[in-house]
Formats: C-alpha cells, sequence, structure tokens
C-alpha cells in the first residue's frame, strides 16, 4: 500500500531534522520529538517545501481519467495544484496528488463508510479535520495532509483504534502485513493513555476458509460491505452498539459465498485471516512469483507465495481487465493439492496390472514401440484442462507426425466450432460487460467459474439477461469441462449453465457488479439456481431459448430495448447434441436484439477450463467422432475427465500428468509432469486473453514439463519434433495462433456478420440444461487432491 | 554486614585465598555483597535469584534489584514473569504474591532465554535441514499406484 | 492462621488488579449473538397476530413502497409487544420477510437499540435509570431495593414471569429524578404502556411493584404527593405574578 514507503519517508524525515548536518554528526539523537531538540530546523522545514517532484507521482501509479474534460476541478493538495473529474473525494484528490492518505475503513471497491476516521485532513476554512474518504473534493479547495493538525488528528484516532486491539503481534497472521501495524508505526504515537481492561469478542466460525480472531477486530465494516457488495451474501452485520460492537453473523452461519476468500485479504488487522495458512509461515519468509490461476478459464491473476519448495498462499493480482482483485475461494485455497497424490516417476503396468517405477529412457521406449504398432487413424491425443498451449502444440505436432489428427482438449466436444474465434470466446470482454445493460446467461453454471463472472455481469449493465442455458449433455458426457471453472466458463458458464457462480466465479462477479451498479435486467434459462442477483428464471430447457428467438417470450422486449445486451451461453452445450441448433437460436436472438454490431458485440460464450480456449486457437478438433470407440493409443496429456468407457480394452493408455487422479486407473505408462506452478506456460482465457505462468516452486521427483516429455517421446518414436527450447515452441505457435504470443493483450475476436454459416437442420430438444460443475470446490486433479477443497464441499455445498 | 564477613570467612576457609580473591574478582562478588549492605532481601524465586530493596535515600527507579543465583553465566532473562514486574517498577506487588495469581491450569514454566547457548537451542523453522522435524517432513505426497492395480 | 493471612492478601491483590468490578455493564437484556434455547430458535414458526397484520400495513403505508425498511423500528416495536417485551430470532426474521432485506440487516436494528430485548423479559419490565442526576438521586438504591424485593439479578426474570428489572440510560426526567420506567407486556400491543414513575424511593418502588402484582394501575408521574408534575414541592415559588414586558415593547416609556 505504499505505507511502509511513508514510514520509511516520516523516519528519514525525523532524522534529517536531529542531524542538520548528518556528514558532521556521528552521533544520532533518538527523540520522539525530533522539533524539540532542534526547534530551527523544524521551523524553517515548513516555509520550504522542496519541491520533491519524485514524491508528486500519483500513488500506485493512478491514473486519472476524464470522461468529460470539461468536469476537470482543481484542487490544491499541500499547495499542489491537481487537476481531477468531478465526484472524485479528497482522498482520490490526494492519490492522484502523490500523498497516501492512511486509511482502514474505505476500499476503491466498496461504498464508502467513513467510520475509521483514520483518514482525516485539514481543509482550509473547514473548522475540524474532514473525514477525506467521504468528503467530495470541491473546487479550489486547499486539503492539508502534512500540518500538525492532520498529524494529531491522525495520532489520536489510532490512539482510540489501538485501545481495544489485543497487543498479539507475535502471534498474530498478519503480522508484517497488516495495516494497522504500518499506520500505527507511521502515524501512531509512541505511547497510549488507556489504562482500563481491554474487550475481548468472541470468535465466530465462518467455516473452513476463513478464521476469525474477533478481538482484532477494529470495526472497519470492510467485510461486512464486501459480503453484501461485491460477493452478494447478506450473512455479515455489525451487531451491537459502543464498546459491545462486533462484527457477526448474529444467528450461527457459515460464510457460503465462492468469493469469500476475498475477506481476508480486505481485513486491514488479523481480525479476518486465512485458516488454512493459520501459523504457517510469515510474510517475510515467503517468495512471490506473479502469474496465473489454471482453475478455471477466467485466468485470475495470482501471486503465489512460496517458501523454498512449498507453495504457502496464493494472493489475488490486480487486473481490472479479469479479475479486479478478487479471486475465488477454489483459486485462493486449493494449492494443498499440489502437495498430494503427485506423481513422481515414470511408470508402467507390468503383466500382473501392478505399476512399476521405471526410468524415463525405458518408459519412453515402450510407448514408442507401441505407437509404431497401430494404425495412425487409432491414434488418439486428449489435453486435459489444465494443459498449457505450448504443450497442446507439441501433442498435436506429435500425433500429426504419427499420421494422426484425433487431437482434441476434454470440454470442447467432439464438434468445436473453432472455425470462428467468436464462436468461443466472450466476446464483450469480462470488463466489457460492465458496458451491457441486459443479461441472457443460457445454460450456464457460472456457480463455481461464473461467480466472478457474476460480479462482473452485476457491474455490468442494466439489462443483463442471462440466459442459462444448461446443456443437459455437459454434466452427463463431459463432466470434465465442466466440471472446472475457468476464465472462460465464468461467461459462458453464467449463460447456459446451473448458474455462473460455479462456472465462472470471478465472471459472476463482474455480472453481479453491473447488476448492482446499473440495474441490468438478467435472464437465466437453466437448472434452477441460486445467482446472486436479481435475475428472472426463464426456463430450464432450450425450448425457452426458442421462443425467444420466436420472439414469443416476454423477455424479448427486453432484450430488444436494451442498448447493449449480453447473451452468455454456457461451454456446457459443446457437449449437447443440438449444439448447432441451440447457437443458431442463440444467434438469431442475437440478431433479434441488436447484440452484434461493430461497437459491442454481445455473444458470449462462457468456456469452463483455463486449456479450451488456447485448445480451440491451436485447432485441437478430432477428425472422427467416435475415435475413443475405435481407439488403440489413447495418449492423455492431464486429461481425467474423459469418459474412456467406451475405450476398446485392449487399447494402449498413456497419462501424462501431475496427479494420480482418475485418468492414471486405465493408463498402461505413466509420464510424471509439472503442474503449472512449476512450469513456464501460455493460458489463453475465456476471452481471448493470453497470459503466461512462472514457475514458482521446483517441481517434484523426474517430472518433467509437458511440451518436453513429447518432445523427447517424438525423438525415440523417431519423428522428432522441431523445436527444443520453448521459444522454439512459440515460435511454431506463432504460425498456428499468433495471438497466444501477445501476453496479457486481449485479442478480440474480428466477427464478421455477413459471413452467415449454413443453417442447422438440427432440431432443439427439450432436454433440459444440465449442471456442467457439480462440485464447485472440486473440478481438476488438482483440486480433488486438496484436502480444503473436499472440506469445502462437505461444509458450504451441502444445504 | 556480619553476614557478609562470616561468608567471606567461611570461602576463605574452604578454598584458600588465592581461589577466594580470583573469585571475587572474577564475579564481582564484592561488588554485589557491598551493594547489597543496608538494603532489604524482599524474596527469592524458585530458581534461587535474591531481589533486594533498598529505600531512603536511593535513587528512585535504582532502589531495587536482583542478586542472580548463577554468578558466572547470569542473563536478564532469568527473571521469572511474577518478578519482572516489580522488578521494573510495574508494580509494587511483590512476586511470590504474583505467584498466587497464576493460573494452574495452563501457566506454563518459566524457562531462560538460551539462544546463543549451542545449537541445540537455535530456532530452525519447519523445513529447515538442522530442525529435528525435518525428518517427518515432506514436500508432497507421491501418488501411491498400490491402492488399485 | 498463616494460611488465613495469606488467603486475604491474595483477595486484596485480586482486588487491586481488577480495577473496575464489572469489567463492562451490558444494557442489554442479551449477547450480541445468538445462541439457540427451545423458546428462541430460528426454525419457530413466528407470525404477526390478525389485529397486527392491519398495523402492519398502516406502518408500511407510511414510507415509500422503495424504502420498505425504513419501518424496520416500528415493526419490531410491534413485534416485541406482541411477543411478550421480547424478541425471538424468529421475529426478527418476519420483520425481515416484511420489509424486503436480509435478516442481518434487522438483526443489526435489533441489537443497536438497547430498548429491544432480545432475551425473556417479564410482563413488566422494569426500567431504573442510572444516568448522573438520577444516580445522584439515589437511583442505585432503588435498583437494589428493586431487586432485593423481587429476588433477581439485574436482566433475570422473577419465577412467576411477573416482573424484570433493567437498568435504561437517560430518559429525561431529569428534574424528577430518580425515576423508573415500567413497560407493561402483560396484555399484548393492544394494552401495550410504557410510563414514568418518577420522584420515587427504594420504599415507594416496592409499593409500585405489589399494586401492579395486584393488576392495579398505580399513578405515573411523580409519586411525591407534594409535587405536581414537575414544579417544585408545594408549589410554585418563583414567577408568580404576571411576566413584565420587555421594555423596548413597552412603548409609552420610549
Amino acid at each position: 500500500m505504499g505505507l511502509g514507503l511513508l514510514a520509511f519517508r516520516a523516519l528519514r524525515s525525523s532524522r534529517i531534522l536531529t542531524s542538520p548536518n548528518p556528514r558532521h554528526t556521528i552521533l544520532r539523537r533518538i527523540v520522539s520529538t525530533p522539533e524539540l531538540q532542534n526547534p530551527e530546523a523544524a521551523q524553517a522545514q515548513p516555509e520550504s517545501p522542496p519541491p520533491d517532484l519524485h514524491h508528486r507521482a500519483p500513488v500506485a501509479g493512478a491514473r486519472v481519467h476524464f470522461s468529460n474534460p470539461e468536469d476537470a476541478i482543481e484542487v490544491f493538495v499541500d499547495g499542489y495544484p491537481v487537476k481531477i473529474p468531478k465526484g472524485f473525494t479528497v482522498l482520490q484528490a490526494c492519490e492522484v496528488a502523490g500523498v497516501d492518505i492512511p486509511r482502514f475503513c474505505y476500499h476503491s471497491r466498496l461504498s464508502i463508510a467513513g467510520n475509521c476516521r483514520m483518514c482525516l485532513v485539514e481543509v482550509e476554512k473547514s473548522p475540524k479535520p474532514v473525514a477525506s474518504c467521504a468528503m467530495p473534493a470541491l473546487p479550489g479547495m486547499k486539503i492539508k495532509t502534512d500540518t500538525p493538525i492532520a498529524k494529531k488528528a491522525r495520532e489520536g484516532v489510532m490512539e482510540f483504534l489501538l485501545m481495544n486491539h489485543p497487543l498479539d503481534c507475535p502471534i498474530c497472521d498478519q503480522g508484517g502485513e497488516c495495516d494497522l501495524q504500518d499506520q500505527s508505526m507511521a502515524f501512531g504515537s509512541d505511547r497510549g493513555r488507556f489504562t482500563e481492561m481491554k474487550r475481548s469478542v468472541v470468535d465466530k466460525n465462518l467455516g473452513p476458509l476463513v478464521k476469525t480472531v474477533m478481538t482484532r477486530c477494529i470495526q472497519c465494516t470492510r467485510c461486512v460491505r464486501f459480503a453484501t457488495e461485491v460477493a452478494g451474501v447478506q450473512d455479515l452485520g455489525m451487531l451491537g452498539r459502543g464498546s459491545g460492537e462486533e462484527i457477526g453473523t448474529y444467528v450461527e452461519k457459515l460464510m457460503t459465498s465462492e468469493l469469500s476468500g476475498n475477506v481476508i485479504d480486505i481485513c486491514p488487522v488479523g481480525a479476518l485471516t486465512s485458516k488454512p495458512f493459520a501459523f504457517k509461515a510469515r510474510n517475510w519468509e515467503l517468495k512471490g512469483t506473479e502469474t496465473i490461476d489454471v482453475t478455471d478459464a477466467v485466468g485470475s491473476n495470482i501471486r503465489i507465495d512460496s517458501r523454498g519448495p512449498e507453495v504457502m498462499r496464493i494472493l489475488p493480482r490486480l487486473n481490472e481487465d479479469i479479475n479486479e482483485e478478487w479471486i475465488s475461494d477454489k483459486t485462493r485455497f486449493f494449492y494443498d493439492g499440489l502437495k498430494r497424490q503427485r506423481l513422481n516417476d515414470p511408470m508402467i503396468r507390468g503383466a500382473d496390472g501392478r505399476f512399476k517405477a521405471v526410468s524415463w529412457r525405458d518408459a519412453l521406449a515402450v510407448v514408442a514401440e507401441v505407437i509404431h504398432q497401430v494404425k495412425p487413424e487409432e491414434i488418439v491425443g486428449v489435453a486435459g484442462k489444465l494443459s498449457d498451449a505450448e504443450s497442446m502444440m507439441a501433442l498435436k505436432d506429435f500425433l500429426n507426425r504419427m499420421g494422426s489428427n484425433n487431437v482434441w482438449c476434454e470440454g470442447n466436444g467432439m464438434h468445436p466450432n473453432a472455425d470462428l474465434r467468436s464462436g468461443y470466446l466472450l466476446n464483450s470482454g469480462i470488463s466489457g460487460l460492465e458496458k451491457a445493460d441486459a443479461f441472457l446467461l443460457v445454460g450456464t453454471q457460472c456457480g463455481d467459474d461464473l461467480k466472478i463472472f457474476e460480479h462482473f455481469f452485476h457491474s455490468i449493465s442494466p439489462l443483463l439477461m442471462i440466459f442459462e442455458l444448461r446443456l443437459k449433455g455437459v454434466l452427463g458426457k463431459c463432466p470434465t469441462v465442466l466440471d472446472r471453472p475457468t476464465a472462460e466458463m465464468p461467461l459462458l458458464g453464467l449463460a447456459l449453465q446451473g448458474s455462473p457462480r460455479v462456472e465462472a466465479a470471478m465472471v459472476n462477479a463482474r455480472i453481479r457488479k453491473t447488476v448492482r451498479a446499473t440495474e441490468a435486467k438478467v435472464g437465466y434459462i437453466g437448472p434452477p439456481t441460486d445467482l446472486n442477483y436479481d435475475h428472472q428464471h426463464l426456463g430450464t430447457s432450450p425450448i425457452t431459448l426458442k421462443e425467444i428467438a420466436e420472439n414469443r417470450h416476454p423477455f424479448c422486449s427486453t432484450l430488444s430495448n436494451a442498448k447493449n445486451p449480453s447473451i452468455i451461453v454456457g461451454a456446457g452445450i459443446f457437449e449437447r447434441e443440438d449444439k448447432d441448433a441451440i447457437f443458431s437460436a442463440i444467434e438469431t436472438i442475437a440478431k433479434n436484439c441488436k447484440a452484434i454490431r461493430p461497437d459491442w458485440n454481445g455473444l458470449n460464450v462462457l468456456l469452463l477450463n483455463a486449456a479450451q480456449a488456447a485448445a480451440l486457437d491451436l485447432g485441437l478438433v478430432p477428425e472422427s467422432n467416435n475415435c475413443i470407440e475405435s481407439a488403440k493409443f489413447l495418449y492423455l496429456m492431464g486429461a481425467d475427465d474423459v469418459s474412456l468407457e467406451k475405450l476398446p480394452s485392449d487399447a494402449f493408455v498413456v497419462y501424462q500428468g501431475h496427479h494420480g487422479d482418475r485418468g492414471v486407473y486405465r493408463a498402461n505408462v505413466i509420464f510424471p509432469a509439472s503442474a503449472f506452478t512449476e512450469k513456464e506456460g501460455t493460458y489463453e482465457n475465456t476471452e481471448g486473453c493470453a497470459q503466461q505462468t512462472l514457475p514458482a516452486v521446483p517441481t517434484v521427483g523426474d517430472a518433467r514439463e509437458d511440451w518436453k516429455i513429447i518432445r523427447a517421446l517424438s525423438e525415440v518414436a523417431g519423428a522428432r519434433l522441431p523445436y527444443d527450447t520453448v521459444s522454439g515452441v512459440r515460435s511454431r505457435m506463432r504460425a498456428v495462433a499468433p495471438n497466444l504470443l501477445r501476453v496479457d493483450e486481449r485479442e478480440a475476436a474480428t466477427f464478421s456478420p455477413s459471413l452467415s454459416k449454413p443453417e442447422s437442420r438440427q432440431e432443439i430438444s427439450s432436454e433440459p440444461f444440465g449442471n456442467a460443475v457439480e462440485n464447485f470446490y472440486m473440478t481438476d486433479a488438482i483440486t480433488r487432491a486438496s484436502k480444503i477443497m473436499a472440506q469445502c464441499s462437505a461444509m458450504l455445498l451441502k444445504k | 554486614m556480619a553476614s557478609v564477613v562470616k561468608n567471606a570467612l567461611k570461602g576463605i576457609r574452604e578454598r584458600g585465598i588465592g581461589s577466594f580473591i580470583r573469585e571475587v574478582r572474577d564475579e564481582g562478588y564484592l561488588q554485589t555483597k557491598i551493594h547489597n549492605i543496608g538494603a532489604t532481601l524482599v524474596g527469592v524465586d524458585k530458581f534461587g535469584n535474591k531481589y533486594y530493596q533498598k529505600l531512603g535515600d536511593t535513587q528512585y527507579g535504582r532502589h531495587r534489584w536482583v542478586e542472580y543465583a548463577s554468578k558466572g553465566r547470569y542473563n536478564a532473562s532469568q527473571v521469572p514473569p511474577e518478578w519482572h514486574g516489580w522488578l521494573h517498577f510495574i508494580t509494587d506487588h511483590t512476586g511470590d504474591e504474583l505467584l498466587m495469581l497464576k493460573p494452574k491450569r495452563y501457566g506454563a514454566e518459566h524457562k531462560e532465554n538460551l539462544s546463543g547457548e549451542g545449537d541445540e537451542y537455535i530456532y530452525h523453522s519447519k523445513g529447515h535441514s538442522l530442525n529435528p522435524g525435518q525428518r517427518d517432513w515432506t514436500r508432497y505426497r507421491p501418488w501411491e499406484p498400490a491402492t488399485k492395480a | 492462621m498463616l494460611a488465613r493471612r495469606a488467603t486475604q492478601r491474595l483477595l486484596e491483590i485480586r482486588q487491586a488488579f481488577r480495577q473496575i468490578p464489572q469489567a463492562s455493564r451490558s444494557f442489554s437484556t442479551a449477547l450480541n449473538y445468538h445462541l439457540d434455547t427451545p423458546d428462541n430458535k430460528p426454525d419457530l414458526p413466528w407470525e404477526f397476530n390478525d389485529a397486527n397484520k392491519a398495523k402492519v400495513t398502516e406502518i408500511l403505508s407510511h414510507y415509500p413502497s422503495n424504502y420498505k425498511q425504513s419501518a424496520v423500528i416500528p415493526l419490531l416495536d410491534l413485534a416485541q409487544q406482541q411477543h411478550g417485551g421480547w424478541l425471538p430470532v424468529s421475529a426478527m426474521n418476519a420483520v425481515a420477510k416484511v420489509i424486503e432485506v436480509a435478516p442481518i440487516r434487522v438483526y443489526e436494528v435489533a441489537t443497536f437499540y438497547s430498548m429491544f430485548n432480545r432475551a425473556k423479559v417479564g410482563k413488566y419490565h422494569l426500567l431504573v435509570c442510572g444516568t448522573t442526576p438520577c444516580m445522584i438521586r439515589g437511583s442505585r438504591e432503588i435498583e437494589d431495593a428493586l431487586l432485593k424485593h423481587l429476588g433477581v439479578k439485574r436482566n433475570e426474570v422473577t419465577k412467576d414471569g411477573m416482573f424484570s428489572v433493567g437498568e435504561m440510560e437517560c430518559m429525561g426526567c431529569c428534574v424528577n429524578a430518580p425515576m423508573i420506567t415500567v413497560a407493561d407486556y402483560s396484555s399484548g400491543s393492544e394494552g401495550y404502556t410504557y410510563n414514568y414513575f418518577e420522584d420515587v424511593t427504594p420504599k415507594r418502588v416496592v409499593e409500585i411493584v405489589e399494586m401492579l402484582r395486584r393488576g392495579e394501575k398505580p399513578p405515573r408521574g411523580t409519586q411525591n404527593p407534594m409535587r405536581r408534575n414537575c414544579g417544585p414541592e408545594g408549589g410554585n415559588t418563583t414567577l408568580l405574578g404576571e411576566p413584565k414586558p420587555p421594555p423596548c415593547r413597552d412603548l409609552d416609556a420610549c
């Protein structure tokens, strides 16, 4: 928060004051009030404020966007003029001017409460210090943040805050990253006058993720506002009054939100901390690695904190376009799955049906021998939902060299619509959803993945119609895809399946934000679900969709009246038989309500898994429909959720992956691979934004990166792939899908409305949409190995 | 005063004059004993540390002190918490009185801080190669193929 | 002998360390969190009775239809009167349903105001003012007399369920201090009264309790027969004549 820097600055300036000529003064006096020791220096200082331009850079690189240049007003912060848009608060003006105002209750993404009083500043002609977070800046206002009045006000507030705060920093998990600690060092007094008994508060049970030590609470109400406004679960409240005031749920209640972990981040003290992380490490022991999340298609930006070879915790990173500063609970807490059930040695199943650990050389030789014994069309490859683009590229290249083109990524179904990028991307963009004013969610189950999406949706538009078309096929046929909420999934999931809350929690959060901000209308087609915002449940089967397409449904007028209607289709429909019919119905709806225009593309697909978008970009499309039934050689690259029931019993199965999950039980050979925390890989999220992971910890045992294993296998099999380095693979990827190389940029699909597809002759079936995600907390190999996720599903999903 | 002399004579008789003088010099024994003249012994804790107080014309803030039981290797962490308050003028209740308030159920025994006294007292975090718990600690648990084969 | 002296000394030390006899005095009748009891748990059914349903409609009509939540305090009050002076958690849930907000928003309000009782009270809830003027005039003795007479502790209900004693902050009758308030929940929201009894003495307060127990209605207001309302004892002593007009208004004098 820059407060450490502030503290440092305060310390530095006091040193300068005590020793006016530091070169000649070796002995430094330590005094709490340096001005008293050196009155001349203290007096001289305010008269000549150093024109320190470096100091004036906006806090955290804040940029000001003037929607209307005429709305700019000028205020003076510590004498420096600064231009800000109308409606900014005094605190925001100070941030633009580069002055970091201490605060506890103010959070830029929550409503303003103004109850901590830490942000008091002096404003000229105001008789009292004003709370800057709640005070609108007025033209010509002269704000003073560094005067004795402001300093004394802060010191007084800090003394009150510390009155009932226990002195348990040494045993507090927030110690070292605590706002209260930092700010009391920078702004507090070195002594207090409180001699009475400190109060104590009963701890609350908020579930398996959030640990509470309510005595430490300073009643900033950030968690209450987060739960109400962002997470959409009105469970937390401020109970009691005066010194008996406490945060709680009153009745015994667990926090069932899929975003509940974020209260740990917003809590400025150690009242709400992470239960799985409790007493595990200190934050200064941790090494942060900025990477991205792969448990859903949103591609939330995360920071993996590791100590030595262990992943200790996962925190969100700010990315306004994707996850803002939230992440879903699955993203935050699945990391203990990385330490269990790991595959660390290549293994071969012997004649007795038992696995035996072997050397890489032997394992590769066996596979290379078998692959030459089967016919090319009997070779099938399936990429898993956690696969990175590099390994999928290598897999496709390798199998192509072996003469097969039966490669696909689980979750995309057997006939993915990979020809047009707009057919499988969240075309509006996750942040673009905030502009929508009507949502139709079709069969998405944002529930998991979509929670984030839902949040997005909330924030997006006044008429958000969410059609949840829940594709029954999704769940039954390819539970893998739907199980796993991905960045892409959130958007789609919201629309089509159970609820975006499960498919893409961050997208759901975005929808929720939009709905809250603009009262966008949301229509939902899919299985009954609990979206945490106002919505109309239009139906459970594609028949409703047909009615809307034929203008026979009351929701049609909402859609056609909307300026920016957004239709979000869950990736679950990829697995349905009548996929084409549903898509053509959706396209008709989009055409009717003018959802696709040059300036707005409101036809969105919300993918479920991190690998899906990149797989479709790279053209991982199976050649024949029933390749599994006729396969003799099946290469599973981390694919655990493909249905292997129809696989011939004499087929040879190679499983390459990092966890001993569903896939290994049918495998003949196991290749251990690295998890996403241990390798560098490219992932594309549901809105088409390519991002790269970075290795945070070393890999386990003999495991290797996925693409390297395939590269080695290709050499042993005599069909050497022409790349030896990651950059080599990437230049190959550039030839296929150049957008995957443009990291952190959203490559929007170029949609050509003129390009009309052949009319689908398929009939829409009346089969209701199914749940794409059965269990939000356990969707892939890593989360299924996680104890914390198992606890969550046991405690939070039972209703 | 008389006891000081008596103890000194006893020491000389037992150890001989040479070692007695060396001991007195090395341990500041004489200095401590001279300082203790005229002071009241307020209490002795269970480690044998003696707590003295001298009221009257002693400067306020220097009127309480401790004579450590171990003369050669002493440090401030040898003062148990019940006496700490008295010794540092936090309270006027002596350690013996405060000991009665100590909860029986969960009050831990006082232990001096042994940092710097040898490798076995150094704290090693979990996962550190010198931590004895390291032997039980594994970075990850591999998948066991035998479960179903 | 020694043991007794040691025990005594120990007691003294404990006293010295416990600076405030009661670490915090709670003015509320319940904790700030809910614990399930047989007569107070969320799954018990609770509804406004028919007479009160009309009142609920009337109360809601005072507020714009999109600001129904403004009616939370009057509705909680009504629910409390109906339920014999206290609010079980199911009553709060019922209010939340009426005003269409999350239950926690109602809990927040109910825990904030000390006049909402979230634990059982007697049919007559006696509230002793404990603020400075009343305290100086002997409210502590009044409370002690009440507690002793009824044989209960503060916020405890007598065995027959008739009385409970609580403490209230200043109720604005400082001129007639000390005073108590009697909230009468004996006959539901129809006969609900909330009467002040001022100028009470420890003796008089016991008489009031006994009158209430017999079902009589003791006269409200000052209990000092020599005083009328808040006037001084024995009639007015100042400002007896006609007030003189201000000089500037006396035009003849100009």
